[in-house]
């Protein structure tokens, strides 16, 4: 007789004490870490740590495309390649790109087209790897936030850094950043993603059901989970450089 | 080969250093203020004007750095140097190519660059020898053109080079050519002008202290040839340290420091 898990999920997200599951407030994050430079081969690479996500970045370019038929003769163009490991969830993810993956994949490049010079690179292609080793809710966040990291990492001339993060409602009360179980089994999830030219919005999708009030006042807790991660990022970013220019300072260092 | 005094000047002295934005790194104003994209340079737009790297916002209220790199004010622009990017040919460029392709109209040639670059015949006469009627296109043995092969190393310059195009190249002037010995190393292109140093100080400081010869380029590859291996490699480790500490002050002098104390250490003379 084989073992059969079915998908239970607890009735209620919240604990006794009213925290959420993994112990977190509502509108606390998970630990993040991210590293840039992480890929010797490729030109600009990243790694991000989100909870339990476990995710790599790997930028290429800018190069030839192919297959040659979809290089645009006025401009470069972006493609992301989103994928996850056959390990990263609970049963064996299949290998091979389905609906999920190729959506994903969209999602990232539409949200990171408009910070990009892509016009300066006709005929060529930016290439994006992702690879997700763990997943744990709210992947296509990290994806984009790690996507951006190793975009600039490979020194692409960006207007900006790009950051996202998931908030939504669960037992009624919104929250920030969802993990996996509180994001199957909570009422609504929205992701949304930001560049900081201009402060504007680059990607923004929404599952589930919420009234206005509660969507904006979503919108407001994001941006402020945002500048949280934007923080991480730059940090992140200058860290390899820092580290190198504070070992041979000497005591000179400019302020 | 019988042509062989036609091949460039082995001895190259005070190559590198005409064509490079030397002061880019070393410039007293470039300050070791690291950014990075998105990041506001100045809020003061009737002083300062975005110069490279960087950009203003919608409203023309700020100014805004594109690349991760080193601010630097110069008069009234503002500039990012970058640390990390790629290689864009401009004409003037000198640069190591490697043949790739050949065929009886051109060579191809890559140039870590994302179009490769196309030498065509016409560009490879010999030095001295007028080309003859219709491109030199005779049967004769002595042509008047140079053949390479594929998997030839060439130093060419860059004769135009534009966004849509590829680069035209061309091996006629001086150390330009086929290179038949020494080894090519890649390092990063924003790096170039602090191997080279401020009016070439770093790049004969090399030269002086490993007794070689050095090619450095504009696409990020360096030519290089010393008297014996271990001289080879000192080189080039004293080029990788460099190129991972570019972005620190006082580098000219802690590299001679340390390729002394590695000659010490490694038993050189």
């Amino acid at each position: 007789m084989p073992l059969i898990i079915k998908d239970e999920y607890p009735e209620k997200l919240f604990r006794e004490d009213g925290k959420r599951l993994d112990g977190r407030d509502k509108y606390e994050l998970r630990p993040i870490k991210m590293e840039v430079g992480v890929l010797e081969n490729a030109d600009g690479s990243a790694y991000i740590e989100w909870g339990n996500n476990k995710i790599y970045a790997a930028v290429y370019g800018p190069r030839e495309v192919h297959p040659h038929h979809l290089a645009k003769p006025d401009r470069g163009i972006l493609r992301v390649f989103y994928r996850m490991a056959t390990f990263s969830v609970f049963e064996r993810k299949r290998p091979a790109p389905g609906r999920r993956e190729k959506e994903v994949s969209m999602v990232i490049t539409d949200c990171l087209e408009p910070v990009l010079f892509l016009e300066l690179y006709p005929g060529t292609a930016f290439e994006v790897f992702i690879n997700v080793m763990d997943a744990d809710g709210g992947t296509r966040c990290a994806c984009t936030t790690v996507a951006a990291l190793a975009l600039a990492d490979a020194g692409v001339p960006m207007r900006s850094l790009v950051t996202a993060v998931a908030v939504g409602k669960i037992d009624g009360e919104l929250i920030t950043d969802l993990s996996g179980i509180e994001d199957k089994a909570g009422e609504a999830d929205l992701p949304c993603a930001m560049t900081w030219f201009n402060e504007e919005l680059s990607l923004l999708q929404f599952d589930g059901s919420m009234d206005l009030d509660e969507f904006s006042k979503c919108l407001s807790l994001a941006k402020d989970a945002i500048s949280k991660i934007y923080e991480i990022q730059l940090d992140a970013l200058k860290k390899k450089y820092i580290e190198i220019q504070e070992e041979y300072s000497g005591g000179e260092k400019k302020e | 080969m019988e042509h062989e005094k036609d091949e460039p000047n082995e001895d190259p002295t005070g190559d590198t250093s005409e064509d490079v934005d030397i002061d880019e790194f070393d410039d007293e104003e470039t300050s070791r203020d690291l950014v990075v994209p998105g990041e506001i340079l100045s809020e003061d737009t009737k002083n300062f004007l975005p110069g490279r790297g960087t950009i203003f916002n919608k409203d023309r209220s700020k100014i805004i750095s594109l690349n991760i790199g080193l601010k630097q004010v110069k008069r009234n622009y503002i500039n990012v140097i970058p640390l990390r990017g790629f290689y864009t040919p401009r004409p003037g460029d000198k640069i190591i190519a490697l043949v790739t392709d050949k065929n009886p109209v051109k060579y191809i040639c890559d140039i870590n660059s994302k179009d490769n670059g196309v030498l065509k015949p016409k560009n490879t006469v010999k030095r001295g020898k007028p080309r003859g009627y219709r491109g030199g296109a005779s049967d004769d043995q002595d042509n008047s053109t140079e053949k390479y092969e594929i998997g030839d190393i060439l130093i060419v310059k860059v004769l135009s080079a534009d966004r849509l195009n590829k680069p035209e190249l061309t091996t006629v002037g001086k150390y330009l050519g086929k290179r038949r010995d020494g080894l090519v190393i890649t390092i990063d292109p924003p790096k170039v002008p602090r191997v080279i140093g401020r009016s070439g100080s770093m790049i004969k400081m090399l030269k002086n202290l490993t007794k070689s010869n050095i090619f450095v380029t504009q696409n990020g590859r360096i030519w290089l040839k010393g008297d014996d291996l271990a001289h080879e490699r000192l080189l080039i480790d004293a080029i990788r340290k460099i190129e991972k500490e570019a972005h620190t002050v006082g580098l000219t002098d802690r590299m001679s420091e340390y390729i002394e104390n590695e000659k010490k250490i490694r038993g050189m003379n």
